[in-house]
Order: structure tokens, then sequence, then C-alpha cells
């Protein structure tokens, strides 16, 4: 038994020690490589399949368009299983054994979040993100600014929320919300925002969804005698809340966020009743950059563009490979700058696909700076790592949903800049 | 390589606490704990709690040292595993899993919805990590990490041993195998059974309070049903009765599980990764039967006891 034993110890050791030596040493030179951490199987996989073809699109432009440095880049792609620990493990294998100094990933913040706590901040490598939205990861540079996203947050929305409000003069505003990550984000940049553009919360009220009658909240937020009203939450349980807050007395003047532009919203309130009330919702971006990126995706895949974090994961590779060839060397701190350079304000524009890559590596090349265009839109990030996007406000005329402004991109960044700074 | 391999084994020592705990349960006393995630999360968000540095919209992050945040983790798993071995301990064998398993998905939901002291879906950061201000590098916090432990594996695996030799753990090993039989003898099935569900389920604490503070970042994704099941396999793989089983068994299944990406990565083309990411967890089933086809009793079985007294 005991012999048995020590031998079943031995062969188990040389099993793991020989799967893991299996990795050859790291290169020096080329190619370079890039790692990417992903949910492939899971509960997430059925979104994953259209972002790992958007991450393998991008690569394939990369290389095309003249690689890092003059090499191709090689991507290295391990699987998460929407599993923190195997996320967490998979990160640290590229960083440490395959020695990468940027990799992209993951989708769940559940995943992301120990990732930047035990590798990417500590081990100094840059980390793009097409999807985690979570907000602290990127709050007072508990990343260590080697992390960043491709992704709006909620943020964006609730700038423009506010600069919205500031504009209409709305005072003495109450926030009715949803009590979940989205809520309370929503509520926490609101009050951030309007602090500098004007405009005051004299309450908060949060609400549970699904409940049938929000009487106890409405007659809560009715007791701080608001003027004004913002509620932040989905169109089933808003309807509800709204017509109690108009029969108990509240004021007309209400703001919604994206969530409630919907007939459904509109209707189930009556028409009529909401003649006053706008909205904000996200835009989409257009331009040729946009079109170029879901015609090649289109002609590779046979799929449409359609889906979440298609579109961001083609840009958070694009940006890494443009950092990495501003970048003086390919370590994680020079990168980390370097992404910053992939949109400054008086760069030569460049778009998405392999020739207009090729075009931003031969400006690298001659010291000038380029100004990146992705598949989102213009790449430009905050203090934070966090990317803004175009939004646009709505309202409700004749019993139909119409936009009343939009808010382009650059507005929205000019806003993030009076608001942060 | 070398930092890769120290951060592997920081993992597998700590599930190895996990199934050590597990061994107790069900490999000494036959209880059919199927909620092991409950204990290690109740471990994890009390130390979180306790030692994450403060943030305004928080109940919790008290800031305290990490061994203040140890202790308290083993102190509130074992108090929770107390209860909840109170009303549930009675239950024999598949009732004693189903009830185990609900108790462990409601923990995982109270971490999710309990937001202003767990954090909800965003996760606690910044949780205490021992000593690590005095480290630059992570391969430095790591070593040491690493050192930790073994100190405090060695010294449970001792103290188990010591114990699972005593009296005490005899009369587990008789209730396991008839109860009639033990409680026909005078002893009391029920504190025993209580006793042993307590002491694994505080390992598991134990081991949730180390996780987060080797990663320093525990959110509710950390403890979903697939890691009662990961620690199972260790278990089972390893040779259930048997505390060197159930430590090599979280290396061999750990090794497997990580290990299996790795080969998958080498031998398919990126361009297949999708693919590739399905053969991995295929490999990690086929190899898990394929150690329990060949040892079926796990890779270290149970060892045969012959009273020492057999020959005086």
């Amino acid at each position: 038994m005991e012999r048995r034993g020590r031998s079943a110890v031995v062969s188990a050791v040389a099993l793991v020690a020989g799967v893991l030596a299996a990795a050859p040493a790291a290169a020096q030179t080329c190619p370079v490589k890039i790692g990417g951490v992903l949910p492939l199987t899971g509960s997430m996989a059925p979104i994953t399949k259209k972002i790992a073809q958007a991450a393998e699109l991008a690569i394939e432009h990369v290389n095309a368009g003249g690689g890092v440095k003059g090499c191709p880049v090689q991507f290295i792609l391990r699987d998460d299983q929407g599993q923190p620990t195997v996320g967490v493990d998979a990160a640290k294998y590229l960083v440490e054994v395959e020695r990468v100094p940027a990799f992209t990933g993951t989708i769940s913040s559940g995943v992301t979040g120990p990732i930047i706590a035990s590798v990417t901040a500590p081990s100094k490598v840059v980390q793009i993100t097409c999807c985690s939205t979570a907000s602290p990861f990127t709050l007072d540079g508990r990343s260590g600014g080697y992390f960043f996203r491709t992704i709006p947050t909620s943020k964006t929305q609730a700038y423009a929320t506010a600069s919205e409000t500031a504009r209409r003069g709305m005072k003495k505003t109450v926030v009715v919300y949803i009590n979940t990550d989205f809520g309370t984000d929503m509520l926490r940049f609101y009050k951030a925002a309007v602090a500098k553009l004007g405009g005051e919360v004299i309450a908060e009220v949060p609400y549970n969804d699904n409940q049938p009658s929000y009487r106890a909240e409405v007659t809560k937020a009715l007791a701080a005698k608001p003027e004004s009203l913002l509620l932040i939450g989905f169109p089933k349980d808003a309807v509800t809340i709204v017509r109690e807050w108009l029969s108990l007395g509240g004021t007309k003047s209400i703001a919604l966020n994206n969530s409630m532009r919907t007939m459904d919203f509109v209707n189930g309130v009556g028409a009529k009743f909401v003649e006053d009330v706008f909205g904000m919702d996200n835009a989409q971006v257009a331009g040729p950059h946009v079109d170029a990126f879901n015609k090649a995706f289109e002609e590779k895949f046979q799929a449409d563009t359609k889906g979440p974090g298609v579109h961001t994961q083609y840009d958070a590779l694009m940006v890494m490979a443009l950092a990495m060839n501003i970048s003086k060397d390919l370590t994680g701190p020079s990168i980390k700058d370097a992404v910053r350079r992939v949109h400054v304000p008086n760069g030569t524009p460049v778009g998405t696909g392999p020739a207009e890559f090729k075009k931003a590596v031969e400006l690298i090349k001659a010291g000038k700076p380029i100004k990146y265009f992705g598949a989102t839109g213009p790449i430009e990030f905050d203090a934070n790592g966090d990317v803004t996007g175009p939004a646009l406000v709505w309202k409700i005329k004749d019993g139909q949903i119409v936009t009343d402004r939009s808010i382009t991109i650059e507005d929205m960044q000019t806003l993030f800049k009076r608001v942060e700074n | 390589m070398i930092s890769y391999l120290v951060f592997f084994a920081c993992i597998v020592l700590i599930l190895s606490l996990l199934t050590l705990g597990l061994n107790l349960q069900w490999g000494f006393t036959g209880l059919f704990n199927a909620g092991v995630v409950g204990f290690y999360a109740i471990g994890a968000y009390t130390h979180a709690i306790l030692t994450a540095s403060p943030q305004p919209q928080y109940l919790g992050n008290f800031g305290l040292p990490w061994l203040v945040g140890v202790l308290a983790a083993m102190a509130a798993t074992a108090l929770a595993g107390w209860l909840i071995g109170l009303v549930t301990i009675r239950l024999r064998g598949d009732y004693l899993a189903i009830a185990t398993f609900g108790v462990a998905v409601s923990i995982q939901l109270v971490t999710l919805n309990w937001e202003p002291l767990t954090g909800g879906s965003q996760g606690l950061t910044r949780i205490g990590k021992p000593f690590a201000q005095l480290f630059e590098t992570p391969f430095g916090f790591n070593l040491w990490f690493l050192g930790l432990m073994i100190v405090i594996l060695g010294t449970t695996y001792w103290a188990l041993d010591r114990v699972l030799l005593s009296p005490w753990g005899r009369v587990l090993k008789a209730i396991r195998e008839d109860e009639t039989a033990a409680v026909a003898l005078g002893k009391s099935a029920r504190r025993f059974r209580l006793e042993a569900f307590v002491l694994g389920s505080t390992l598991m604490g134990l081991a949730g309070a180390l996780y987060v503070s080797f990663i320093g970042f525990v959110s509710p994704f950390d403890f979903l049903p697939i890691v009662t099941f990961q620690v199972w396999a260790m278990l089972i793989v390893g040779g259930s009765g048997n505390n060197r089983g159930a430590v090599l068994g979280a290396l061999v299944v750990w090794g497997i599980w990580a290990g299996s990406g790795v080969a998958v990565t080498k031998l398919v083309p990126p361009s297949r990764a999708a693919q590739g990411a399905a053969i991995q967890v295929i490999l990690i089933g086929l190899l898990l039967v394929l150690v329990l086809l060949f040892r079926p009793r796990g890779l270290i079985g149970e060892a045969a006891v012959v009273s020492r007294h057999v020959n005086d």
C-alpha cells in the first residue's frame, strides 16, 4: 500500500510537470506575443463566439498591416470558463510563462476583478477588456493604470443626463433608482456630474424591481418636496412608479434613462401624461471606419456584427497593437503610456482594416502622431482608462418617441473633462 | 516559469485545505456535504469584509490586520457550520447533500444581493494580503505566501492526522461504517457528526480567507456550485479517507484543469481556439474518468487500519 501510494505521487507530479514543461521558453524577439482570456466555454460561450472572432480578425488585420515592430503577432487565447480561479490561472500563465506584455480580457466582471488584483496590477502588464463594465475597476487607480476598456460604462449616460438636466435648468431633483449595480453606478456618477454642471439632488430613493406598487417609495420621494424627478430603472416598474408619482401630485418634469425609450413605457403611462419628459440613450457611431470593420467581419465569418462586445473587442486589440508599435519597448509600463497616444488630438486619422493599420505603422515609424478611429468610433481613454460614446436626448411628441438632440462623442469627451477636472 | 509554478502551488495548497475539510466530513465521517463552496464563501467574505481598506459606500471594509481576518473567518465559518449542522446533521446521505447544496446556493445569493456589505456583483477589492507591502515584486509575495501556505497546510495536516488517530477519530470511522453499532456502544452519533461537520467547515472557511487574501479580490462569481464539484473531484481522485490522497487529488485535478488549457493552446491553432476550449473541457472529463477507471479507490486509497494492540 505504502509503496504503491508513493509511485502514484511520483507519477502524478510527473504528469503535471510534463504538461507544464510542454511550454517552450519565452521568445524574446519574433513573433510578438499577445494574450487573450475569454470565456470560450460556460454560460457566456454563446456571446463569446463572435467576440473571439472579432479578436481573430483584429490579429489578422494587424499581421497583414505589418505586425508589431516588424514582427508578426502570435495571439495566445485561453479559456476562463467563466470561473475566476481558472481565469486568474490563465492570465498568470500568459504573463509568467508566455511573457506577454499585454493581454485582452475578459467578459464577466467577476473574472476580470481578480485578474486585475492578482495579475495585471502587481505584474505591471496591460489589460484591455472589451466587456467588463463594473465601475470599481477603474476608480482611484487600483489597477495602477494598467487596465483599460473599450466599452463605455454607465458613467457616459449618467454624465450626459446631468448635462441635459443642467441645460434644462432642473432643480431640486429627487432620484428614484433601481437597486442594482447599474442603478447605484448611475446615481453616483449623476451626483458627481451635477455637482460640477449645476443642479441639486435633494433625495435618493432606491427601489427593488417587480413590485406590484411603489407607493411607499413615491411617497418618500415626494416628502422631500422636489421640483423634478430623475427615474433610473426599467420600463415595467417605471410605468407603475410614474403613474403613482403623477397621481400623488408629483411634478411632470421627469428625466429618464435609456431603458424607457420604448413605446411600452409611453403607452403604459399614457402618452398625454408624459409630454414633458425626456430621456437619454447611447447612440450608434457611424463612419467609414465602422463600415470597414462591419464589412470585413461579415465577409470573413458570414455573420453580422450585431451582439455585445464585437466592436469593442476588435478595438481592444487594435489599440493594443498600435500602442505596442508606439511604445519604445515591449514592457508593460511603456505600453501603458503608449495606449494614451493612439488617439492624439492633432494626429493623422487612421481607421480600421489592414491598410489603415499599415498607414498607422508608417506614421509611427516616421515619428508622427496618430488618431485612431475604431469600430466603436474615436478611442480616447480618460484618466481612469475608460472610453466614452455618443449619446442622444429623446422626448415624446404627439405620442411618439423622437430624438431631441444628439451629443457627439467629441461633446461627450469635453463633458468628461469638465466633470472630472 | 518558476513564478507561475509558485502561483500554481499556492492555489493547489489552498484547494488542498478545502479537500482536507471535505475529507474529514465525507472521507472519515461519511457526511455528504454538497455545499463546500458555501463555507468557503463565508470564510472568504468574513476575511474580505474585515480586512479590505475602508470605502464610504460599504458597511464593512474595516481595514483590520490580516491575522484578525483569518481567525474571524474561521470563527464565523465554525459558527455557520454549527448552526447549519444543528438543523441538517440528522439527515442521511442524499438528503444532507440536497440540504447543504441549497444552503450554499443561498449563501452565494446573499453575497450577490447584500450590496452594502458584500459589494454585490461588483465585488470587494483591496483585501488584506499578509505583509504584501514588504514585497516589491509579485514573485516575492507569492514565494512568501507559498511558505506561509506550507506552514499552515503542514500544521493542519499534522493536527488532522493526530486527531484522526485519537479515540475521537476512531469514533468517526465507526459512525461512518456502522452508525447503529457505534450508537449501541454508547457514542452519541449526532454529537460526533456535528463536531466533524463544524471542524471540516472551519477548514473550508480558512481556505476561503487564504484564497481572497492571496488574490486580493472577491465576488459572488468565486462561489458558484462548480467549485464544490471540483473539490469533490479532488477528493475522489486523490482517495477519500486518506489525507495524503486529499492533497494529492488537489494537485492532480487542478493540474489537469490548468494543464489541459496549456496543452490546448499549444496543440490547437489560434483560429480554432473556441473549439480548442471545448476540447479542454472534454479532456478534463476524460482524464478524471481514466484516473477512476485505473484507480477506482483514488490515487491513494484509504489505508487499511489494524489496531496497534493486535499483537499485545
